[in-house]
């Protein structure tokens, strides 16, 4: 069976991040995710960098040219993107000009076959395009409609501008996050753009149970920020109880002590001194009698001595290396990890086990090794389908084509008259 | 129990909840929120460690004014926030009465879910097989850390850990120092939420074609998801990514900077030429936008550290709000770096209904996250407080199981069910 989803049809009109993780969520589990791309330009998540045709075009072992990964907005529009490539995998691109109204009728013809339409345009932006909702629910009464946007589409900020920075400020994350003495630090990922995705996904999902039970559509509004605080977990409960303000603690737990990351041998190791009574595993892995003195045996009395302890423990770590002490650990039923490099991942025995990965060729980017399904689903079902990012404009043709029945000589005419373009192939 | 709501996604199904602490209990969450029946089962010996120990310490900031009170398992709020509109029921798998009992609620369940260690249920007797012969169409979905095959699947894992084996942690820090962990245990909502919606397709598979099916979670396969873009730029590149701090891969200025008052911060970034000039124009410095070293987009990345300490100096006098006000007014992305009381008070999100008041029987009305998203048609809202140990025993074993009184009072008088733990591991 090609994918869980087979069938579901998706009018994509996402852009960037938040929107596209959420869409390739659905196309990966199979749906029929058509992705409106902008002429020329396409989106614009195209034009971040890195790009695959670096090496290709210099060779191997090339220099990185300095300055950010960035291309100049234009035409024609990158195909190979490290991130446009991993977002739009399984999609198709139908290039088409939104502003013009022959646009916007297509894709309003697009809407009433749709099942799911997921958008995150600046709230607004779909009612300046003649797109609003009480016009596609009037095309499409069971229509999904979901809106990702930086602060959702209601409120004060609402038309607040916003990166990925701002939002981890104003969502609570950063605040929490780095050394008490340093600012406050966001992740170095946009997680809350792709969490933001993620829970659209599962929003999304949960809407289209209820439109193919009741035949009611509805629109879905998600705020990225408000993801955020969707998930301080005790660092906003324990205010909302006690009036504590959590802080930030750097590496080490909120209120623990031998349980976070440390330098080890050859990069960083996460250490999780577990329940009390495992407290004796870890001083007999880092075999330092010490340890075992009486006041590190609770977990408050390691806080009191919380470097005390560290540095009891740093001798081992500097000596053994991340993925033995990480093994030491779980061998001993201690949840220790490591801090994983890039190189890590992609030859993690367990992933390599699993068969996590997929190759996925693409004529410009090349082979490359892709993360595959986030989560499994067996039992004699393929639940998840795995393709490619799309050419722009690649799937012009077929999406019309199969979605509305438009004949060659009606696609020459919308070609001519600048509408929509299809790729001539690479 | 409850009648069901009327206008909700999810009412119709059933999830006999075994998760604990945060990834699977935050996937059962946002079922809960779309309206699913969410039992969640504990055990009296070993109940969910996020309900903190038998007898904390005073003073712990996640009891109601640092008080743990009689019952200190009902009073946490960290696990109060993630159990609003569930059911709580006990029950003791290791015996003979609570399997019998435990197979019959599996009979009329929709979705089981657990996150213990990987084969916990198995030793217990419960492969998928088996739980099909009660329930031939159940949808089981398994959580350990890391899957449920492979040389790593006995391993144990936080949310903590998995941060840092999905080389998110490796991303994260200042420039030129080391990795840094988040905030919080991020790897948990990052598997709550993928599963979230991975079941509710497996659901609507099953409504199509009558099959149930097994879910295999890695919660480490989960985050790596999230970093598939790195690991594709990584093989164009040969390099691994480079902590930047607060700032930008692509544009710049983007930087947190000090404000008025003790750690007081403001994010302002300028991720495009318009909004550049834009902000030169709300600093009021002129000079700023002829300044050859800022002239384009490569300078002013290049330049990072001498335009951080230009509007670092017209920052630290000002108050974060009002420079973002200030900012955004002239469109540029900024905001102030928010502290738990600031999120409670944020105008924003008091407009929103972002945080929700709930008046829990021992702990009285408090604040809460809300349901994480908005719905024109199916809008719902928190149906009742986070459940007190075992408070849905009668209702779930008497209504939905049809118990009578005296069985019920059988199970209590022998430990299988009650409301008292007997014990639990922290970890």
């Amino acid at each position: 069976m090609p994918g869980l989803l087979e069938g579901v049809k998706v009018l994509d009109l996402t852009h960037y991040i938040a929107g596209p993780y959420c869409t390739k969520l659905l196309s990966g589990l199979g749906a029929d995710v058509v992705k409106i791309e902008r002429l020329g330009e396409g989106d614009g998540v195209r034009w971040l960098g890195p790009f695959a045709s670096h090496n290709h075009a210099s060779g191997e072992g090339a220099e990185i040219p300095p300055g950010p990964p960035l291309r100049k907005g234009g035409s024609p529009a990158p195909e190979d993107g490290a991130w446009f490539l991993y977002l739009n995998t399984a999609k198709q691109s139908l290039a088409l000009d939104l502003k013009s109204a022959e646009g916007r009728r297509v894709v309003l013809e697009l809407a009433g076959k749709a099942d799911i339409l997921v958008e995150n345009f600046a709230p607004g932006g779909m009612d300046s395009l003649g797109l609003s909702y009480a016009e596609l629910k009037t095309a499409n009464p069971a229509l999904v409609v979901t809106s990702i946007s930086n602060f959702g589409q209601t409120g004060p900020y609402r038309d607040w501008k916003a990166s990925e920075l701002n939002l981890y400020a104003l969502g609570g994350l950063m605040n929490i996050t780095g050394e008490p003495e340093q600012e406050p630090l966001k992740e170095g990922m946009p997680l809350a753009q792709l969490g933001a995705g993620q829970n659209a996904f599962a929003a999304t999902m949960a809407a289209l149970m209820y439109a193919e039970e009741t035949g009611e559509g509805q629109q879905i509004d998600v705020s990225i920020a408000e993801y955020a605080t969707n998930i301080l977990e005790n660092a906003l409960m324990q205010f909302s109880y006690s009036g504590q303000e959590y802080s930030r603690v750097g590496n080490r737990g909120y209120g623990r002590a031998a349980w976070g990351i440390y330098p080890c041998q050859d990069g960083h190791v996460g250490i999780i001194a577990g329940p009390d009574q495992r407290w004796p595993e870890v001083a007999r892995i880092m075999d330092r009698e010490e340890l075992s003195d009486p006041r590190f045996t609770s977990r408050a009395g390691r806080l009191e001595h919380a470097d005390e302890v560290d540095a009891y423990m740093l001798p081992y770590l500097i000596d053994n290396n991340k993925v033995d002490i990480f093994k030491a650990g779980q061998e001993s039923g201690l949840g220790f990890s490591f801090v994983a490099t890039m190189k890590d991942i992609l030859e993690m025995e367990q992933l390599l086990y699993r068969d996590y990965f997929v190759e996925l060729d693409h004529p410009v980017a090349g082979k490359l090794t892709y993360p595959g399904a986030p989560i499994t689903a067996e039992e004699g079902v393929d639940a998840w389908v795995f393709r490619r990012a799309p050419l722009l404009g690649e799937h012009t043709s077929l999406a019309l084509n199969s979605w509305l029945g438009y004949s060659e000589t009606q696609m020459s005419d919308l070609v001519q008259q600048g509408v929509i373009a299809q790729s001539n192939g690479v | 129990m409850q009648k069901p709501p009327e206008r909700m996604p999810l009412k119709n199904y059933r999830v006999l909840d075994l998760s604990r602490i945060w990834a699977g209990p935050y996937c059962t969450k946002l079922f809960a929120d779309m309206g699913a029946e969410i039992i969640k089962m504990e055990s009296l010996s070993v109940y969910d460690s996020h309900r903190g120990p038998v007898s904390p310490a005073r003073g712990i900031a996640a009891y109601p004014d640092g008080e743990p009170g009689e019952e200190p398992w009902n009073r946490n709020g960290w696990f109060n926030c993630l159990h609003m509109s569930k059911y709580s029921v006990t029950l003791e798998l290791t015996e003979a009465e609570g399997r019998r009992v435990f197979e019959r609620l599996v009979s009329v369940s929709d979705v089981l879910i657990e996150n213990f260690r990987q084969g916990s249920l198995e030793r217990l007797g419960y492969t998928y097989e088996d739980l099909r012969k009660h329930r031939p169409d159940l949808i089981y979905v398994s959580m350990p850390a890391f899957g449920n095959t492979g040389p790593w699947k006995s391993y144990l894992g936080y949310g903590i850990g998995q941060e840092q084996l999905s080389g998110m942690a490796h991303m994260t820090g200042y420039r030129g120092e080391g990795p840094m962990k988040s905030g919080i245990n991020h790897g948990d909502p990052i598997t709550g939420s993928h599963a979230a919606g991975v079941l509710m397709a497996a659901l609507r598979h099953r409504r199509k074609t009558g099959k149930g099916m097994y879910i295999d979670v890695s919660q480490q396969e989960s985050s790596v998801a999230l970093m598939g873009p790195e690991v594709l730029a990584y093989q164009m590149t040969g390099e691994e990514p480079e902590r930047r701090g607060n700032r930008s891969g692509w544009y710049a200025p983007a930087n947190s900077y000090p404000c008025a008052g003790e750690d007081r911060w403001v994010t302002i970034a300028a991720t495009n030429e318009e909004q550049w000039q834009s902000l030169t124009q709300a600093m009021d410095a002129d000079g700023l936008a002829t300044d050859p070293r800022f002239s384009t987009l490569e300078s002013r990345w290049e330049n990072h550290d001498d335009l951080d300490k230009i509007i670092s100096e017209w920052t630290i006098g000002q108050e974060a709000y009002e420079i973002t006000h200030k900012l955004q007014d002239a469109g540029v992305p900024a905001g102030p770096v928010l502290r738990g009381p600031d999120l409670l008070q944020d105008v924003h999100y008091k407009d929103r209904g972002t945080f929700v008041t709930v008046d829990h029987p021992q702990v009285g009305p408090k604040q809460y996250p809300g349901i994480p998203w908005k719905m024109s048609a199916t809008p719902g809202t928190v149906r009742w407080p986070s459940p007190t140990l075992g408070q849905h025993n009668r209702d779930v074993y008497g209504e939905l199981l049809g118990l009578t009184g005296p069985e019920i009072d059988q199970l209590e008088q022998t430990g299988i069910i009650g409301t008292k733990p007997t014990g639990s591991r922290i970890i």
